[in-house]
């Protein structure tokens, strides 16, 4: 026997948390951007993310690469804290007793909020103990500077420490394909540290995300 | 609000409204007092219409698994309050993006499709009871917008 008063905790069914046309409020006098919850948003403008791009580039060169992964990796740590509490705050549940498409939607759908495009959990290589995420119509890589290698370091460094958290297990993120590199989609190879780190090289060897995955796997 | 609609309050300060604008306002407005007494049908009404659906589709598929009819009769329970509050605003497009894609994949996902099928076909019925021809009248353009996006194609009732 099922009973609907049951099903309605608080009177309410969650919908969709994320959606963009609840979850961004704005008051246009004040200049101020807020989540839901009244949480402060901020937007960057297309400018900024080149000046970033360019800034750091000119004064750090190479190691500019390393400053946007850390930058990530930082910035990945405390959105993940929010992401757990809006949810967990919306929803009603912890994230680990969330089902994992309904987990999966909600980062989608956050993705797609925040400006950030589209994103897609890839699990074929869950055997071989590595995620593969797929991203598209990423800004950063839109605007990244003409590169011969792929260069969302920022996102990478934002997966990197995101799924750590989640997991509870330090892992590394690289990026194989790159949309500045005119490839269809951005892949992001997740995995445990020691296991992911021979793929920086082939990266700057140039190698394709097959021939990447092929001999991590092997 | 009806993008129509909402389009007749932008340009105050260029003109005043025509008088077929000003029908499509009369025409809102006049709609308005029943479009709120169904809305209060279905509010006051919602768990005595779902419980009965809830029975019905229990004894319709004694085999099916509880806990899928459970999330179906929850997202049902969504989609009517979307449905409700599209009829309030006389918005078909407010339905429509509230489930498009977000509650589609959830469905295709947890393949509750089956039981959605028959459950619609029950919620109708149940409505067709509680509402008058009128009310069911405002409902139905949003119920069907839903049950488009929500029923595979082949099998919508």
């Amino acid at each position: 026997m099922i009973s609907v008063a049951d099903l309605l905790t608080n009177n309410r069914i969650p919908g969709n948390y994320f959606a963009a046309d609840t979850y961004v409020r704005g008051d246009l006098e004040l200049g101020i951007l807020e989540n839901r919850r009244g949480d402060r948003l901020i937007a960057i403008p297309e400018t900024l993310i080149q000046g970033i791009y360019s800034g750091l580039d000119k004064e750090t060169g190479q190691a500019s690469r390393l400053v946007l992964f850390n930058c990530g990796k930082w910035w990945g740590k405390t959105f993940y804290t929010r992401f757990r509490e809006e949810l967990t705050d919306y929803y009603g549940t912890a994230l680990a007793e969330m089902p994992m498409v309904e987990f999966l939607q909600s980062l989608q759908q956050c993705w797609v909020t925040y400006g950030w495009g589209k994103l897609d959990l890839d699990h074929s290589l869950h055997s071989h103990g590595f995620l593969l995420i797929k991203t598209w119509e990423s800004p950063f890589a839109a605007l990244a500077p003409r590169n011969e290698v792929p260069y969302c370091f920022l996102e990478a460094g934002i997966f990197a420490s995101f799924f750590s958290q989640l997991t509870g297990r330090e892992l590394h993120c690289v990026q194989t394909t790159c949309e500045s590199m005119a490839a269809d989609c951005n892949r992001f190879l997740l995995g445990l540290a020691q296991r992911l780190k021979p793929a920086e090289a082939m990266v700057e060897q140039r190698l394709d995300h097959d021939a990447i995955v092929q001999r991590l796997c092997a | 609000m009806q993008p129509q609609l909402e389009q007749l309050f932008d340009e105050a300060e260029k003109r005043y409204l025509k008088p077929e604008e000003l029908q499509i306002l009369n025409q809102y407005v006049g709609s308005l007092p029943a479009r709120i007494d169904a809305y209060r049908a279905l509010r006051d009404r919602e768990l005595e219409v779902m419980q009965a659906v809830a029975d019905q589709l229990q004894a319709a598929l004694p085999n099916e698994s509880v806990e899928k009819m459970e999330r179906s009769i929850k997202n049902a329970l969504l989609v009517l309050r979307y449905c409700a509050m599209g009829m309030l605003l006389n918005d078909e497009a407010f339905v429509v993006e509230k489930l498009r894609g977000w509650l589609t994949q959830k469905i295709q996902v947890f393949q509750t499709q089956m039981i959605d099928q028959t459950l619609y076909r029950l919620l109708e019925h149940r409505l067709d009871a509680v509402m008058t021809p009128q009310q069911k009248s405002l409902l139905s353009p949003c119920l069907e917008q839903a049950k488009q996006i929500l029923l595979p194609v082949s099998a919508s009732v």
